[in-house]
């Protein structure tokens, strides 16, 4: 389909004048095809979600109806208590994210050469091309019982007993998101310093303000925009990826993805389409309070 | 105050960076470390082998696996690079931003399973009642247009890949000044030729950058692959359902291990081949640049 618009839009063949201004038409709509493509298959299907959510289970599948079973179904059982204490967990995650990262992103932006700047934040890149199972799935070798971590402190004498609460607890479960989604503040923190140019540190240097007031009331204010945007994708995330609580979890470490994959496991598919539903709302009312907050458009400044 | 003024801060912060890269490569690199190991995870013993490469290699639904993997890749690239530059320009060129941006970086904010379950239910009834039209028409030729296959995994992974692929090229976009073109347009190019012979040279490293971020988000990517997927595994299904019936086994760990290789080895070159390509630019650029300054 683009390749055969494309080639009307090149005009490759020789138009008469009326036929121009129609491959001139059918040009536009081509740069448009992407977009048409994204609301067809991706935020149609989201936004149908809210509806489908609304209809009637049967055995294998669900008919058209209007209830509000599945809401009850999440509301009023351990669902709800799960989706909140994931909640709290991803908002850990994104904190422990935040401290680690944003510091790397600053110090990348002021310490290194322009030159070199995007290859060492390419560095990050690199554990995120191999895939996230297997990084996940390569934690639990790491944590376990006689896994690298604790042979390791017990080899230096450190702990006598080996710790057992890295694995299969919320502490696995937060590890895993830190170790996942770590590389992405350091991008999205890495954008948003654009905001704050080198000189601010100068300023700041000769006016004598001390480190923790430049990064309170200059750095963060000013990178505000990206940072948000990084911390929504990682508590989102934190949220949404089943694969973390299903592999590094134990008891009680369910999230809204796990939630929504067990229902789908269970056939129970609108119990599955409501959960995606209160997820897309949750995202959609961070994503807004964020915008009205910071601006959430002068991200894409760097980009335009 | 300044970091250059107290080296051994400047130290301590490189230090600081690289054990980060390090801390969240070393799974990987543990894992790496297991798979040759003869006697598997855990051993107080360790000898080398090739052993559980070998079994993988022997493994026909493995070698199966990797062919649909690959070919997926290949159509998802196709389509996902192609689409994203469209969609680059058109960013480009329209006024109203905001609403083509919200749609084509939106995918990145949406959670794996919340993305695939909503496709899958999307698709299944989008499927039934193109069965229905079908029964009511007398004909069956809609019924396998959504029916799980090939294709629904394909557009699947278009939407989790567009979004990388549009900033990756946006961004190499952002260094090409559009006078240039304007200049091609004046000297009677079409928009076609001035587009192909004018900007794409100049933005063919992010075109390149994005088919191998494709690629590679598409070799790794495991929950749209298997919500989406019609009767065919990919090497990412058939590695998780290996661990999770028979728990880590030897092979597994070597399966792990070789698609790391695999993908940090392709981005390895990527990195290496565009430094060196933009010195070698740079370098000719300094050189035509010497003669008009002295």
């Amino acid at each position: 389909m683009t390749a055969a618009a494309s080639e009307t839009v090149g005009g490759t063949r020789p138009a008469a004048r009326p036929r121009a201004s129609a491959s001139e038409a059918l040009g536009r709509w081509a740069f448009r095809l992407p977009l048409i493509f994204m609301l067809v298959f991706f935020a149609l299907p989201m936004a149908m979600t809210v509806v489908f959510s609304l209809f009637e289970r049967t055995m294998f599948w669900m008919e058209p109806g209007f209830t509000l079973f599945s809401y009850e179904n999440f509301f009023f059982s351990a669902r709800l208590t799960n989706f909140l204490e994931s909640m709290k967990y991803s908002a850990i995650a994104v904190a422990i994210c935040f401290v680690l990262g944003f510091p790397i992103a600053v110090f990348v932006r002021r310490s290194v050469p322009q030159v070199a700047q995007h290859r060492v934040i390419l560095l990050f890149i690199l554990p995120f091309m191999v895939s996230e199972i297997i990084r996940v799935f390569a934690l639990r070798p790491v944590l376990q019982r006689n896994g690298l971590v604790n042979t390791t402190l017990q080899n230096l004498g450190i702990i006598d007993e080996p710790i057992t609460a890295l694995l299969y607890t919320h502490t696995g479960v937060v590890i895993g998101e830190v170790l996942s989604f770590l590389p992405f503040i350091v991008f999205s923190g890495f954008l948003a310093m654009e905001a704050v140019p080198k000189y601010i540190f100068e300023v700041c240097d000769d006016l004598g303000v001390g480190p923790w007031r430049r990064f309170v009331d200059v750095i963060l204010p000013l990178a505000a925009p990206g940072i948000f945007a990084g911390s929504v994708f990682i508590f989102v995330n934190g949220l949404g990826v089943a694969l973390l609580p299903n592999i590094l979890g134990g008891a009680g470490a369910v999230n809204a993805g796990l939630i929504a994959t067990q229902a789908i496991t269970a056939l129970d598919f609108p119990l599955a389409m409501a959960v995606s539903a209160i997820m897309m709302a949750t995202l959609m009312a961070l994503l807004w309070i964020g915008h009205r907050v910071f601006d959430l458009t002068r991200i894409l400044t760097p980009l335009s | 105050m300044d970091d250059y003024a107290n080296p051994w801060l400047h130290r301590l912060k490189w230090a600081y960076l690289l054990l980060v890269v390090l801390t969240l490569m070393a799974p990987v690199l543990y894992v790496m470390w297991i798979s040759f190991n003869a006697n598997g995870f855990g051993a107080n013993a360790y000898d080398f082998t090739w052993k559980w490469y070998g079994l993988i290699l022997s493994d026909a639904q493995l070698i199966g696996a990797l062919r649909w993997t690959l070919a997926l890749a290949l159509v998802v690239t196709a389509i996902t690079v192609p689409m994203a530059l469209v969609a680059a320009k058109h960013y480009k060129a329209t006024r109203n931003k905001l609403f083509p941006v919200f749609l084509l970086l939106a995918p990145l904010f949406v959670p794996p399973d919340i993305l695939g379950s909503a496709l899958l239910v999307s698709f299944k009834n989008a499927n039934l009642a193109f069965v229905w039209l079908g029964d009511r028409l007398g004909t069956e030729a809609f019924d396998a247009w959504f029916r799980l296959s090939f294709l629904t995994a394909v557009i699947g992974l278009v939407i989790y890949t567009m979004p990388y692929a549009f900033v990756v090229i946006l961004i190499t976009m952002g260094r090409y000044r559009a006078e240039q073109t304007e200049a091609a347009r004046a000297c009677g190019a079409n928009g076609w030729r001035a587009f192909r012979d004018i900007e794409f040279p100049q933005i063919r490293p992010g075109v390149l950058s994005a088919c191998a971020f494709t690629v590679i988000l598409v070799f790794n990517e495991y929950t749209r692959t298997s919500l989406l997927k019609g009767g065919f595994d990919t090497f990412t299904t058939v590695l998780i359902s290996q661990m999770l019936n028979t728990g880590m086994s030897g092979q597994s760990y070597a399966m792990s291990a070789m698609v790391s290789f695999v993908a940090i080895a392709v981005i390895g070159t990527i990195i290496l081949v565009t430094l060196i390509r933009s010195e070698a630019l740079a370098r000719e650029a300094r050189a035509k640049a010497e003669p008009v300054m002295s």
